[in-house]
């Protein structure tokens, strides 16, 4: 399984990188191939405008990519903030952290997400913020537990016993010791926030047309179904593939690092 | 005391959920009002609905009367059709309800089952199988699910109608959508569950006694293993609820999901904040339910 995950990550990596040096051009309109199924023109065959699918789906791919990790880099460091701050002050601040973070975990799914963009309006900006906004919680809950127990460690106290200021404490003796289970946690944040990108976009709330998402294409080849079953189908198994590949590498790097026995 | 405790948390995050719901509507770039109006309103009909709307009140007093209103059932009306929300979301949200417990119970009893067998066959083929399955099921979207179900029994076996609600089979579709993506989960929870308990002292003994393998799995092993799912269900129910808007839109199903999605598209968004509270307060009803349910049926977390 791990060899298996690491080949589809492997070609989704190559692909794209062949995308950009062969230079497919996912807007080519060609009116004549419109929905037409796999041929030696178009490998994956053609959109309703007669686009090439597999040129869309391979720039679709780069952006959710971009999209993923600056959501997952950001939110991360919005919930490392939080979790510092509220594990280590505990206290009335720990309190106030906490009751944001349950509020904002009152909220099921992505449905927060939907809120925020629908608000917010489109556009790949707004769509990272809104999805940032919501998946902070989850690191902040971890990184909270973490230093809760962490600061109870016999070099943490030595280092407090010595006089060491609050920064070193924190980035020097507690945070290093947290990098293996915030890897793994943003390893599966990775293949949620690229779920949560791909409803959005599927809405109609995240990438915007020209721009290809493969929510987006999704939207569309649904409405085309009937016609073009191969449209459908492509989208769905690319992006199948690539989250199962995701999840399989962070289950990957959870067993190799043996955090949090979580049976999911 | 765990009773109080509880309340007074789930008050709180209930008035959390109340204020977030109601900042949404500031949180619109620009004016919230001219943009509903769209451009080509008169400054006269933006000053009319900004006044309709509360929100040239004072933002701590609009609060206050959002409350105030809330408490007597009235969540606005629609900026687009002018009927009172309230009416809208009485008849949509009987279709999400529906949804959600064809989904619930399609989860619990394909997912369940299928665990119990992947425990008991732990390791061998069967086992694999049933796991390889449920990770490709649990991997998938509704927004992929969903179109393959429709293409497969809708389009070309032509068993099940594609979308809308008109004939009652209609609902089958969208409800494996949601449904098998729970299944999937359940299964994988029940299987690890089971084979916790199945390593524990006191089936050893109850095997020692010799009793049978059916009354040991039955009485013993099931009992144990099967509390921690009630919890599980509870936390699904969220994102069952939040795949719901993405399965009521693909099937045209016409309930609470698919009245938010028209709602942003409409840029309605009185409406837009009324579903995101009642899906919202669903599902934090839902959880506190189920923490309730697991304190009155596990007799260990009481002590």
């Amino acid at each position: 399984m791990k060899k298996i995950s690491c080949w589809i990550l492997g070609f989704w990596l190559l692909a794209v990188l062949l995308g950009t040096v062969v230079k497919l051009d996912p807007n080519m309109i060609d009116l004549n191939a419109a929905l037409s199924p796999p041929s030696s023109q178009h490998w994956f065959g053609a959109d309703e405008l007669g686009r090439d699918i597999l040129a869309r789906v391979l720039s679709g791919v780069k952006i959710s990519m971009l999209v993923a990790f600056v959501v997952t880099t950001v939110s991360m460091l919005i919930g490392l903030l939080v979790g510092l701050l509220a594990g280590f002050y505990g206290g009335k601040l720990d309190k106030v952290l906490m009751q944001i973070t349950d509020v904002v975990m009152a909220f099921p799914g992505i449905l927060l997400a939907i809120a925020f963009a629908a608000v917010l309006g489109p556009g790949i900006d707004n769509l990272i913020l809104a999805l940032s906004l919501t998946s902070w919680v989850s690191y902040a809950r971890l990184v909270r537990g973490q230093v809760l127990s962490l600061r109870q460690r016999q070099h943490v106290q030595a280092a407090i016993s010595l006089g060491a200021g609050v920064p070193r404490l924190l980035l020097k003796h507690i945070l290093p010791l947290m990098t293996s289970i915030l890897i793994v946690e943003a390893a599966y944040n990775l293949a949620s926030v690229m779920i949560a990108e791909a409803s959005l976009s599927f809405l109609g709330l995240g990438i915007q047309a020209p721009h290809p998402s493969w929510g987006g294409m999704l939207r569309d080849a649904v409405r085309f179904m009937l016609v073009a079953p191969h449209y459908v189908l492509i989208v769905g198994l690319c992006l199948m593939s690539l989250i199962l590949a995701i999840n399989l590498g962070g289950d990957y790097l959870r067993d190799r690092w043996d955090v949090r026995k979580e049976n999911t | 005391m765990f009773l109080i405790q509880r309340l007074i948390s789930v008050f709180n995050v209930i008035l959390g959920v109340l204020l977030l719901t109601f900042l949404l509507i500031h949180l619109v770039p620009g004016d919230p009002v001219a943009v509903m109006l769209g451009e080509s309103a008169s400054s006269a009909d933006v000053d009319t609905l900004r006044a309709a709307l509360g929100l040239d009140q004072p933002l701590f007093q609009q609060f206050g009367i959002y409350l105030y209103k809330l408490a007597h059932a009235d969540l606005g009306v629609s900026i687009h059709t002018q009927t009172p929300i309230i009416e809208l979301l009485r008849s949509r949200y009987p279709a999400t309800l529906q949804l959600a417990a064809l989904a619930l119970l399609i989860g619990m009893l394909v997912g369940i089952p299928l665990g119990i067998y992947s425990a008991l066959k732990a390791g061998r083929w069967q086992d694999i199988l049933v796991t390889i399955i449920s990770v490709r099921l649990s991997a998938m979207p509704a927004f992929w699910l969903g179109p393959l179900l429709m293409l497969v029994f809708a389009v070309w076996l032509g068993w099940l109608p594609v979308s809308g609600m008109e004939s009652p089979t209609a609902i089958i579709l969208p409800a494996l959508t949601l449904g098998l993506g729970l299944s999937a989960i359940l299964t994988r929870m029940t299987r690890t569950s089971l084979l916790e308990v199945l390593s524990d002292d006191y089936i050893r003994t109850a095997r020692a006694k010799g009793l049978s393998e059916f009354r040991v799995m039955m009485r013993h092993a099931l009992r144990a293993a099967l509390l921690p799912i009630i919890t599980i269900l509870g936390l699904q129910m969220g994102s069952l609820l939040a795949g719901a808007v993405i399965t009521e839109t693909i099937f045209s199903w016409d309930g609470v999901g698919r009245l938010l999605v028209e709602s942003i598209e409409k840029r309605d968004y009185p409406v837009t904040q009324a579903c995101v509270l009642v899906v919202a307060l669903s599902y934090v009803l839902v959880n506190f339910a189920t923490d309730i349910l697991y304190r009155w049926a596990d007799p260990r977390v009481r002590v």
